[in-house]
């Protein structure tokens, strides 16, 4: 398993989208923190609540590009076909999964640590510059850091499996986009009774900030990792139950 | 002391070039297919397939595009299921040989490479996930003529450079069996020439060679038997060694053995 998780990596490594991915992911956090840093009007930032919810877009943002990122661990082999030899070397199914899950979880963690640290430099210099002093504590930007990261890694687990069920690229990444950057945000934001239970609202409960909404409207560290995990073991159950059945064409 | 070793080197030195000459050979199959079907919905892409391949040997798989090629090759590397029958590579599933790799190798189609990533660490993966050492991967490379180009990436590559990598992505495990899918699709006819010594040395060595091609010239030189297919069904196994009629005596007969696919 060593050996196939290794070459899952090396995949990661030889191509050029997973530094793409991790660009895009740090222009689209540059964008939306300073947006939300420079446009709000300061009654709205100055809370501690109010710089919560920015510093949040790390969470969905990071959150995110760790799905992306194991989401492509398939639909990149699929489009380009290097599944075939990919099961070729490894025709137990099964075990092409769990490589690439353990791969992508790697990948998601990374990625969630790159997106909360990044996030939390952006709205402190945003702040600064217009002048409103910092309410969120040192203690926020480490639940930020521990917790964010730890929800990016499942999140991967989660593109693992959505990935190896659906195999099409785009629409994979198109889904997850539209998802989690809009009918996620929306029902975060407006419908907190339902939203809470949405999987980025779990990482928002583990990280301690979600964008667009308040902290205490989420269900708490230890529910949302329960939550969060129950995700990513069902998606990546379903994921290995769909590429296990299926033909390869 | 003497006598039992003769005895021991006779039957050995018998058995290679026997198994190679007849596939009807006995001892077991290296690849063993049985009344194999595969249909997709309403369309029977393979239909009551029955072919044994004994060791050593080097069978052409011939037929239209469509016939059913791909896709029985597909069920014998386990990437398709059938829908009944078997496909046994070494009298296993694929899927259930311990080290597949180096027991076979496969080439399936063109094409199935990352774009975006070179030729050698597309094969770095492979061999990394298999524990074969990255000297190998050079060997291989060596082997197709690749070295100089292994380090651009697989987007500025030709077909026939694509094919290349693809018999050495096959040939990676040194594998005892190979299943070659239209290798020479897109070799200029340097590159069939090529392919051809290539397919006879792999050969010479004792491997069991199945290699599946609509264009019979590149095959009918190479092969001791080949296979004919049409929608599905084995219409023929013929030798073309053994066929009368001169050079086209092979090509007379695939055509009217697939007459209303061409006509």
């Amino acid at each position: 398993m060593t050996a196939l998780i290794r070459s899952e990596l090396l995949k990661q490594r030889t191509t050029r989208t997973t530094a793409l991915l991790v660009l895009s992911m740090a222009g689209l956090l540059a964008l939306v923190v300073l947006l939300h840093a420079l446009s709000l009007k300061p009654a709205n930032l100055t809370p501690r609540d109010g710089q919560l919810k920015v510093l949040g877009w790390g969470t969905g943002i990071g959150t995110l590009f760790a799905a992306l990122l194991g989401a492509l661990a398939l639909t990149a082999e699929f489009r380009h076909g290097t599944i075939r030899p990919t099961l070729l070397v490894t025709p137990r199914r099964e075990r092409v999964v769990v490589a690439k899950l353990a791969a992508s979880v790697l990948a998601g963690l990374a990625a969630g640590i790159l997106a909360e640290g990044f996030a939390a430099a952006l709205e402190t210099a945003g702040l600064a510059a217009r002048g409103i002093p910092i309410s969120f504590t040192g203690g926020d930007v480490a639940r930020l850091l521990g917790g964010g990261t730890l929800a990016a890694g499942l999140f991967a687990a989660i593109g693992v499996g959505i990935g190896a069920a659906v195999r099409n690229q785009v629409v994979t990444i198109t889904g997850l986009c539209i998802w989690s950057l809009l009918i996620e945000t929306i029902v975060i934001g407006n419908v907190p009774a339902a939203g809470k239970f949405t999987p980025g609202a779990a990482a928002g409960a583990i990280a301690g900030a979600v964008q667009n909404q308040a902290p205490s409207q989420l269900i708490g560290l230890a529910p949302g990792l329960l939550l969060l995990a129950g995700y990513a073991l069902a998606a990546a159950g379903l994921g290995a139950r769909a590429i296990t059945r299926r033909d390869i064409t | 002391m003497n006598l039992p070793a003769r005895n021991l080197a006779a039957p050995d030195g018998q058995r290679r070039p026997a198994a190679r000459g007849a596939p009807a050979a006995s001892g077991p199959a290296a690849v063993s297919v049985a009344s194999l079907s595969k249909r997709y919905g309403a369309v029977t892409a393979v239909a009551d397939l029955t072919f044994d391949l004994a060791p050593g040997t080097v069978t052409g798989f011939l037929g239209p595009n469509g016939a059913g090629k791909s896709t029985t090759l597909r069920m014998l590397v386990g990437l398709a299921e059938p829908t009944s029958g078997h496909a046994l590579v070494l009298g296993r599933r694929y899927a259930d040989l311990d080290d597949p790799a180096r027991r076979v190798g496969a080439m399936l189609e063109s094409g199935d490479f990352d774009p975006g990533r070179s030729g050698r660490n597309h094969l770095r993966t492979l061999a990394v996930a298999a524990a074969i050492p990255d000297r190998r991967v050079e060997e291989v490379l060596g082997l197709v003529r690749l070295q100089d180009s292994a380090h651009r990436k697989v987007r500025g590559y030709s077909l026939g450079m694509r094919q290349r990598l693809g018999l050495a992505a096959a040939l990676l495990g040194d594998p005892e069996i190979l299943l070659l899918d239209e290798p020479a699709n897109g070799l200029d006819p340097a590159g069939v020439r090529w392919l051809r010594d290539l397919l006879r040395r792999l050969a010479a060595e004792g491997r069991t060679i199945l290699v599946s091609s609509h264009v019979l010239a590149e095959v009918a030189q190479t092969v001791q038997t080949a296979l004919i297919i049409n929608h599905g069904r084995l219409v023929a196994t013929v030798a073309p060694a053994q066929l009368t009629g001169g050079p086209d005596a092979l090509e007379d007969l695939y055509l009217s053995l697939t007459a209303e696919e061409t006509a």
